[in-house]
């Protein structure tokens, strides 16, 4: 896949006296690639629905402190005057409890549900930044550098891809926490913050192998164009021939691949903590809620719901969202 | 040929070594204290726990170590425990602690549960996925087509525990209208046995024919636009005859590479499917030996199913290879 043709415009920034007329001449049809793929997603009503749908998640983890303050509720205080001796909750939908509360312990449902939006999107967003980059770092050097190189890092990306990866995500809880002294002696806040970074840890391990693969294919037919064998003629560092020429041409399958991460990402962390091996109390998680909420979906199906429709919207959203960026990028479906 | 054969070979060999060395290293290298995670954090005396760092050898170098470890894959090894010797037989991935018993016992036990889902699973996606998919990309452009693509697109947004859980929770538990999910050896009684596997099948086939349908498609629609196929036209062959057998068979090629390594990662566990429905396999073994930090058996299952995707990797590679000649070159 090659978009556009920057080769034209690496000898202009070479002479700026031949700017002016080649830059003129260009303007009127001279739209880069990422902006007509731009404008072909903001006529795209799916991809513009599905871009507000996540945008309301973000202001709602974002604003969530705000949102519970308005509430006048937090997320930890128990309210185990509202529950039961059963456990079951006494009180549904009301003015102090937009959502209710969770049955046994009482926490209030609304702000349980909006802080549970935040790690869900922060451990996504983290990790594709994370995988991208060493991504598109990995598959740069491969495919550039070839020779040996190209030998081990192809061996490794084939290795990663091998691994099975929700059994190693499992694996790799205990062994963590068990280097951190195992889960008896952590505190609960201890033991929460290093499964999240565990997780963030596990998911770019095996997301960047993917980006790595397409990036090292796309480089090996770049690098023998003609702007490439400039460049290099020319002097240009390795590093700026990297960089500077080959990322650029780059932009759409690095933006394809982390859009379609993203939604991917928050699945596999709601339901490795509905598993047991993601978050862990005191964090609040949609997967955890869900495991917990089956055992009273019954009696109170709101609690249940309220994390299943959280991920299914959201995922939902990212997923579609990221089909049609790459229906966008992907010269392919140009009409 | 045998030199492609040979190649794919040797590299399949050092993925696994470097699997089993990387397991190892996780489990036994790393500052973790396997001794203190096998013996339990609550009641462990410090005679068993001297015992099993003894008994496993975890007072001896690593390479040793790893040398033991390796050898009793392939010749099998003893283990004590409180005085008595236990035989683990070759395949030994270890022993199991918690549950006094060899792990490569406790994988064996698990295995057809596992093997009995996939089966189901595989039935389903290459016959109602590749039929759908297939029926897509003859019918291409029409609304049929879109409405198809659109929902298969959907449904497979929707994360697949969700789908599971939700199907679990309703159709099977509140309005009881599929069987529960339940798990009874066919030897045993082969009724029972597809009673309790037919939710999970039905869950698991439904959910992954959506991918499997765009698959066959975008390969079908691709195929059926080739020079052979106009052909095969051209020699007045039926629609029936150039779909089914002309397009179909090279346009399934890619399809079934996928499912290679699908069925391949299916079998190192299930393991969303298997919590949901209570299915005692693979994937289970490993969440129930993580609740008692039962390393081992988690260390064997994982070895177990990186092999498995290996070999079917490799398979798939050598497969694709005899299909298509133009692969070796590459």
């Amino acid at each position: 896949m090659s978009i556009g043709s920057p080769d034209s415009t690496v000898g202009v920034e070479e002479h700026p006296a031949s700017a002016e007329p080649v830059r003129g001449a260009a303007t009127p049809h001279g739209k880069s690639p990422s902006r007509i793929a731009f404008d072909r997603l903001r006529k795209d009503r799916v991809a513009v629905t599905c871009a507000s749908i996540v945008l309301f998640f973000i202001l709602l983890a974002v604003l969530a402190p705000l949102l519970t303050k308005l509430e006048g509720q937090d997320y930890s205080t128990f309210h185990t005057d509202l529950v039961d001796e059963f456990g079951y909750p006494t009180i549904g939908v009301n003015g102090s409890h937009w959502l209710g509360v969770e049955p046994k312990t009482g926490r209030d449902n609304f702000a349980r549900w909006v802080y549970g939006a935040r790690p869900s999107l922060i451990i996504a967003f983290l990790a594709t930044v994370v995988g991208t980059i060493i991504g598109v770092v990995m598959g740069l050097l491969a495919g550039f550098l070839g020779g040996w190189t190209d030998r081990v890092i192809s061996w490794l990306i084939d290795f990663v891809l091998s691994l099975p990866f929700l059994l190693f995500a499992i694996a790799l809880v205990p062994i963590v926490e068990s280097m951190r002294g195992g889960s008896f002696n952590l505190t609960p806040n201890e033991q929460a913050s290093i499964r999240f970074y565990v997780l963030i840890f596990v998911l770019s391990f095996f997301g960047w192998a993917g980006l790595a693969r397409i990036i090292r294919g796309e480089v090996l037919s770049l690098r023998e164009r003609e702007f490439v064998l400039a460049a290099k003629a020319i002097g240009v560092p390795t590093r700026q021939v990297l960089f500077k020429e080959l990322l650029p041409n780059l932009v759409a399958p690095i933006v394809i691949s982390a859009s379609l991460a993203v939604p991917a990402y928050v699945t596999a962390e709601a339901g490795l903590s509905f598993l047991g091996v993601g978050l862990v109390e005191p964090i609040p998680s949609w997967g955890q809620t869900i495991a917990v909420a089956t055992n009273w979906f019954k009696a109170d199906p709101l609690y249940l719901w309220l994390p299943v429709v959280g991920i299914t919207a959201l995922v939902l959203a990212l997923a579609l969202l990221g089909d049609a960026i790459r229906d966008a990028f992907d010269p392919k479906t140009r009409r | 040929m045998l030199y492609f054969v040979a190649r794919r070979l040797v590299s399949a060999l050092s993925v696994v070594l470097a699997t089993l060395i990387a397991t190892f290293a996780l489990f036994f290298v790393a500052p973790t204290d396997p001794a203190g995670a096998i013996c339990g954090e609550r009641n462990c005396t410090q005679q068993r726990y001297q015992e099993i760092r003894t008994n496993l050898h975890l007072d001896q170098p690593k390479v040793q170590q790893f040398a033991e470890y390796t050898a009793g894959i392939f010749t099998g090894r003893d283990f004590t425990t409180a005085g008595v010797t236990q035989h683990c037989a070759a395949p030994c991935l270890g022993f199991s602690f918690k549950n006094d018993r060899p792990v490569t016992d406790m994988i064996k036990t698990r295995f057809p549960v596992t093997l009995s889902l996939v089966v189901g699973y595989a039935v389903l996606v290459l016959t109602i996925g590749v039929f759908v998919g297939s029926m897509a990309a003859k019918r291409r452009g029409t609304l049929g087509d879109r409405a198809l693509m659109t929902s298969t697109l959907v449904i497979s947004s929707v994360p697949y525990y969700i789908v599971a859980l939700m199907v679990a929770l309703y159709l099977t538990v509140l309005y009881p209208i599929l069987p529960r999910g339940e798990w009874t050896p066919p030897s045993e009684n082969p009724g029972k046995w597809i009673a309790g596997m037919l939710t999970p099948w039905l869950v698991l086939g439904i959910y992954n024919c959506t991918a499997y349908a765009r698959y066959s498609r975008g390969s079908m629609v691709e195929t059926l636009s080739e020079d052979f196929i106009r052909t095969a036209r051209a020699k007045g062959l039926s629609d029936r005859v150039v779909t089914y057998k002309h397009a179909l068979r090279s346009g399934l090629i890619p399809v079934v590479t996928i499912f290679g390594l699908d069925v391949a990662s299916s079998l190192g566990g299930a393991i969303f499917t298997e919590r949901i429905f209570d299915l005692p396999g693979l994937g289970q073994l490993v969440l129930d030996s993580l609740n008692n930090y039962d390393l081992p058996v988690i260390m064997g299952t994982v070895l177990v199913a990186s092999v498995l995707i290996v070999v079917m990797n490799l398979l798939v590679d050598i497969g694709y290879s005899l299909i298509d000649p133009r692969v070796r070159l590459s």
